[in-house]
């Protein structure tokens, strides 16, 4: 160059991808489901929106939480309700959580070489009434599991979940074994305790909180009636039974 | 060879992205600037003074880095105080603008810095002494400077004649400025001027929302679309 | 020869430079500083100057301090807002002040903020932008009130209302909108708060509580949390932990108190011979 300012070639490329932080888990239950995520959605220190939803309903017995680039995981979901409509049509039925999951598998796959920039929870009821969560990576590896975080703050609330949910680190009480799942006003205190926290210490963590609850049919809805926010996603009494609660978190 | 990257601002640097100039005339000389500073997009301060006081008679305008430019000025009043005090007389022009050459010559790869040079001495009278980017230094009549002046050469080569007054000058920097900060992004806001005569600095201001207006189309301007007569351009017929 | 020597010459010490430059050409990634993404303002009203600033400081994207304090001391009457990286405003502004004193002291006369801002920019200038420290200098004196910002670099300006920090636009976008020449003090610390809150909700690098401090000629008024807009909430369940929730493998229980018997014996006669 004539005033000498590129010494050495310069290569420039279109990055298609964007991290619009957040936080999402799941936590499954004996007979229940929980999956929640904040609202906000933000690219660097920019807030893009305080509610922007990261968890969806699929089916009468299904969630999706979706985190990471946020215009990847809305195509994501909207191409998932689809392929889920079509099998309705199809079968005249909802599709299952686990056939869900392994749907989820194969469209992610699919993208292997230019893969859809999001971490997926899949949160519900299995066929045989027990609450099961699925967690992706972006290129379809996956895993039914009881306790998952992911996104921003991943970091931050997987160990306290590892500590709380699955008892890591902690020594039973002589004579005494830990519980295999925890009722859900315990489950539903430590889902608001892990985004109030994160809310403290991560910055693109904040605005909102969605918790879906999905209640395997016939088990009693006692528990929800102290609850504020609440708001009944199902659309059948008998069944499965769908909750949304609905909080706010710190804006700053 | 290892070529010296003299044109680069430091990451994040504050620049004055600039549009400077100085014209002398009959008694004195006419310095002008925009009053933009800026750090990428956005305007850190836009009512900066760019023309800087280096001795009683003698200002300089600056472009380029804020902070060189700002460290060399502060530098160079120092040894002009210091040269009143040991010649117990005022510094020619020459002088002044030499001590910036120094500066600016010696430290070209450590420093982005353009500056104009200009003020009244009873050795020369008026004078503008102009110091590019890499440290020459050249006696002109008149003196643009900054990313706004590449803009605006050919409207003061067409418009400057020798043997103006006063307010002929104030007009030609004020309507050259104005131009400059229409077309340069980096430059704006409002236009300060100073004029140095033998018996006094002058300092003008123009407020930004008072600059003389060009052509900038009718749109722009608001104005009111006349009645065709049937002789305006017709847009090129685009084929479907 | 390099000798072994109890003197330490002043300045910083680039001993570590060489090996630093070669982890990080092996890829080693040089350890976070913690910054100040920061909100601070300053603006100037009838009797003098407030300052504000927000009190998050981060590490990337983790919060490292919820409460930190971000408006230094220079003098009585000068005060200074640092973002960037903390340990350079921090130890900047320290610096200033200790030699703002010692000017004080050997001129017999209170300092000006100019002189302030001029040992600032000159120390930064001298490091090139390497002392990361974007700071909004304020006070009175002699002359009158003054307020300046000082970019890293060592550019300053001199305006009566001045932001800075990854805020900093959100703030201005507040005093562009409100500032008006001769405010009276409540309505300065008004909007230099709303200016601060404008940082703390819309830039994620600035967050938690508001620090103002108001300087007049005769006072200097540091409010610190002016405004808290962001206490936490009451957390759902307590997280105790149950004695002997932690592991162990072996038990070992050691006598801590060192026990001396003490034997007290008659004195000799002194010797007098």
């Amino acid at each position: 160059m004539p005033d000498g300012s590129y010494e050495r070639p310069q290569q420039r490329q279109f990055n298609p991808y964007s991290e619009n932080g957040g936080t999402i888990l799941a936590i499954a239950g004996a007979d229940f489901s929980v999956i929640a995520g904040d609202t906000r959605q933000s690219e660097g220190y920019s807030i893009q929106t305080r509610y922007a939803p990261k968890v969806f309903r699929l089916t009468e017995r299904a969630v999706l939480a979706v985190n990471g680039f946020a215009a990847d995981g809305n195509m994501f979901v909207k191409k998932v309700k689809q392929r889920l409509e079509w099998y309705r049509h199809a079968h005249a039925k909802d599709m299952p959580l686990r056939a869900i999951a392994r749907l989820i598998q194969t469209m992610l796959y699919a993208q292997r070489f230019f893969p859809y920039y999001v971490y997926n929870i899949l949160g519900g009821i299995e066929e045989d009434g027990t609450g099961a969560v699925y967690s992706f990576d972006p290129v379809g590896s996956y895993e039914r599991e009881a306790c998952r975080a992911a996104g921003a703050a991943q970091s931050l609330v997987q160990p306290f979940l590892d500590n709380q949910i699955y008892f890591k680190n902690q020594t039973p009480a002589p004579g005494t074994n830990h519980p295999t799942h925890l009722p859900l006003p315990d489950v539903l205190s430590i889902v608001i305790d892990s985004f109030t926290s994160a809310t403290e210490r991560h910055i693109e963590v904040g605005d909102g909180l969605e918790i879906y609850v999905v209640l395997a049919k016939g088990r009693s809805t006692q528990e929800l009636a102290s609850i504020g926010g609440l708001q009944e996603l199902s659309t059948r009494a008998e069944g499965d039974r769908m909750f949304v609660i609905r909080r706010d978190l710190k804006k700053d | 060879m290892e070529t010296i990257d003299i044109s680069r601002l430091k990451s994040g640097e504050v620049n004055l992205g600039t549009s400077i100039m100085a014209v002398q005339f009959r008694d004195g000389v006419v310095v002008g600037a925009d009053s933009r500073t800026t750090t990428g997009s956005y305007i850190a301060n836009r009512v900066t003074d760019k023309l800087t006081h280096v001795h009683d008679r003698i200002y300089c305008c600056r472009s380029g880095s804020a902070a060189d430019t700002q460290a060399i000025a502060d530098y160079v009043h120092y040894y002009l105080q210091l040269y009143t005090q040991t010649h117990g007389e005022r510094p020619p022009v020459h002088t002044a603008a030499s001590v910036f050459e120094r500066f600016c010559y010696e430290n070209k790869d450590a420093l982005s810095a353009g500056i104009i040079v200009a003020g009244w001495d009873k050795e020369a009278g008026p004078s503008v002494y102009n110091i590019p980017l890499g440290g020459g230094l050249f006696r002109q009549p008149w003196a643009i400077g900054g990313s706004g002046s590449t803009y605006v050469y050919g409207y003061c080569d067409a418009t400057y004649r020798d043997g103006w007054g006063r307010d002929e000058t104030v007009e030609f920097v004020k309507n050259t400025l104005a131009l400059a900060m229409s077309r340069d992004g980096s430059s704006g806001g409002v236009i300060r001027m100073c004029v140095i005569t033998e018996d006094s600095v002058e300092r003008l201001f123009v407020p930004g929302n008072e600059l003389p207006k060009f052509w900038e189309g009718k749109e722009v301007l608001g104005m009111p679309l006349t009645k065709k007569d049937g002789n305006e351009p017709v847009p090129m017929a685009v084929e479907p | 020869m390099a000798t072994a020597s109890a003197y330490r010459s002043p300045g910083f010490d680039f001993s570590n430079e060489i090996r630093n430059n070669f982890l990080s050409e092996r890829g080693v990634p040089l350890p976070k500083a913690t910054s100040t993404g920061t909100t601070i303002v300053g603006c100037l009203f009838k009797d003098g100057i407030v300052l504000g600033a927000d009190t998050r400081a981060t590490e990337g994207p983790i919060v490292a301090d919820k409460n930190c304090e971000k408006i230094h001391f220079i003098t009585d009457s000068i005060r200074c807002c640092g973002a960037g990286t903390a340990a350079d405003t921090e130890f900047t502004t320290a610096m200033i002040s200790s030699n703002m004193e010692l000017h004080a002291l050997s001129t017999g006369r209170k300092p000006r903020v100019v002189t302030a801002m001029t040992m600032l920019k000159q120390y930064l200038f001298r490091h090139q932008g390497q002392v990361g420290a974007a700071l909004v200098l304020g006070g009175v004196d002699a002359t009158g009130p003054h307020l300046f910002t000082i970019h890293p670099h060592g550019s300053t300006d001199k305006l009566p209302y001045v932001t800075m920090g990854s805020g900093s636009l959100a703030a201005m976008a507040v005093f562009e909108a409100g500032w008006r020449p001769n405010m009276e003090r409540a309505e300065a610390l008004d909007l230099v708060t709303t200016a601060v809150s404008a940082g703390i909700f819309n830039d994620l690098g600035s967050g938690s509580n508001v620090d103002a401090c108001v300087i007049t000629a005769s006072h200097t008024e540091m409010l610190r949390n002016y405004v808290k807009p962001n206490e936490r909430v009451q957390k759902e369940r307590s997280y105790g932990f149950r004695r002997g929730t932690t592991a162990w493998k072996s038990e070992s229980i050691r006598q801590m108190v060192v026990e001396e018997d003490i034997t007290f014996i008659a004195p000799e006669a002194m010797d007098t011979s």
